[in-house]
């Protein structure tokens, strides 16, 4: 039978972790609640970019602007979004799994390069040998438009010099609290699928049409490079409540189980207590 | 023809819903204009400025980054990267960001890397500053 000392010990360990992981629970919660605003508050502008580049696109010459055009993808580009700090369950695990598969399908470390976004993914693929070119840490805590840009701007040029021909982006998208969904998306060059509806007004553009896709192309790509964030960053939080409410139950239960054998051991030592004063009284009246 | 028309300003984090107003005048890449109501139906590139906001007697600044803005029969739309309504804006942080842009364009001029970015973003901080102290 365990010292009840010992369980005691154990019981009060438990208990103070499960503090924590409860209020970590709760800060990932308002967190997530804040994530899912900034998503909400992003969609009017990603949608409204998205609808006129779709109606414009079909009008002008695909081939003057470098970023539409695609060029055959010798080297390729990987972005990684992953998160800078753990404790949030199988988030990071399953993307960089993920992402390591893709990459090393599409070409052994020498075709393809990487950008990472967040500490995790930086740390397994720079660990591994793997061609980091860029890497974005310890952002996440205050996320800004202004990292989305950063980001998508780095990109391009990159693209622009001929670093790369084809980026995808490896993110978690957030489906409701309880299921993210890794999604691959072709970053660059762009290509948006045509879809039927296109707005039917007919537009004065100013100065010209391609003038006006020249300025929204790098726009559309801030937006999206600020989608992918807001998806992940929303993602991680849910995961780790989801981890932090699973891991806050299974402390619970755990110091169910210890508390059902101190009790017992308690009672145990008890018995053997009375049974010894007993059988002491027996001695003394003999 | 209505002489008042429906205003939004929106930007990837925030949008100002601006209600009905008489007249806008917003930052083009060619130089400002102005929309009244009944205005034709366009697309225009809109470059780093001020956007101004005429609702009865009031008016109201915003300093915007690039964007576009779209004109239809319903209303008008200012999709910009960011916009902050004049009283909002942080003199001290503008200023800050100026001092930050000027040393980095100094520092560039030898390796000329994202020279486009730093001047940008001390065109963003003049603009800013210029609206903040009008």
């Amino acid at each position: 039978m365990a010292n009840l000392k010992d369980i005691r010990k154990r019981i009060g360990t438990i208990d103070s972790i499960r503090q924590v992981t409860r209020a970590m629970k709760l800060v990932a919660a308002a967190k997530l609640r804040r994530a899912q605003t900034n998503m909400e508050q992003a969609r009017p502008y990603a949608n409204r970019i998205n609808g006129v580049l779709k109606h414009l696109l079909p009008d002008i010459n695909r081939s003057a602007h470098q970023l539409l055009t695609m060029r055959p993808a010798k080297k390729k580009a990987f972005v990684v979004v992953t998160s800078d700090r753990g404790l949030c369950g199988s988030f990071n695990t399953n993307i960089l799994r993920h992402a390591h598969a893709i990459i090393d399908e599409v070409g052994k470390k020498e075709q393809s390069q990487l950008i990472c976004i967040g500490r995790k993914g930086y740390e397994y693929f720079s660990k591994r040998g793997y061609d980091v070119v860029d890497h974005y840490t310890g952002f996440w805590k205050d996320l800004d438009f202004s990292h989305a840009q950063e980001m998508a701007g780095a990109i391009t040029d990159h693209y622009l010099k001929g670093d790369f021909d084809d980026v995808r982006v490896i993110y978690n998208q957030f489906k409701n609290v309880a299921q993210q969904e890794i999604v691959e998306f072709h970053f660059l060059p762009l290509v948006l699928e045509e879809n039927d509806e296109t707005i039917t007004t007919d537009y004065l553009f100013e100065p010209s049409k391609d003038e006006v896709v020249k300025s929204l192309v790098p726009r559309h790509l801030n937006v999206q490079m600020w989608r992918f964030l807001l998806e992940s960053n929303a993602s991680e939080q849910a995961a780790r409540m989801t981890s932090m409410e699973a891991a806050t139950e299974n402390a619970g239960e755990l110091i169910d189980s210890l508390r059902l054998e101190y009790n017992k051991a308690r009672q145990a030592a008890i018995t053997t207590e009375i049974l010894e004063v007993v059988s002491g009284a027996e001695a003394l009246v003999e | 023809m209505p002489a008042q028309f429906h205003l939004e300003i929106i930007t990837p984090t925030h949008v100002f819903d601006e209600g009905q107003v008489d007249y806008v005048r917003a930052p083009g890449v060619d130089g400002s204009f102005g929309v009244m109501a009944g205005h034709t139906e366009s697309i225009m590139a809109l470059d780093i400025g001020e956007i101004k906001v005429v609702k009865g007697s009031v008016e109201i600044f915003y300093a915007c980054a690039r964007g576009f803005a779209e004109i239809t029969k319903d209303g008008v739309q200012l999709l910009v990267e960011s916009a902050e309504l004049k009283e909002n804006i942080d003199l001290k942080r503008a200023q800050e960001a100026y001092e930050r842009a000027k040393a980095l364009l100094k520092k560039k001029q030898d390796e000329m890397l994202d020279e486009e970015q730093a001047l940008r973003a001390l065109k963003r901080s003049m603009n800013r500053m210029s609206v903040a102290r009008k």
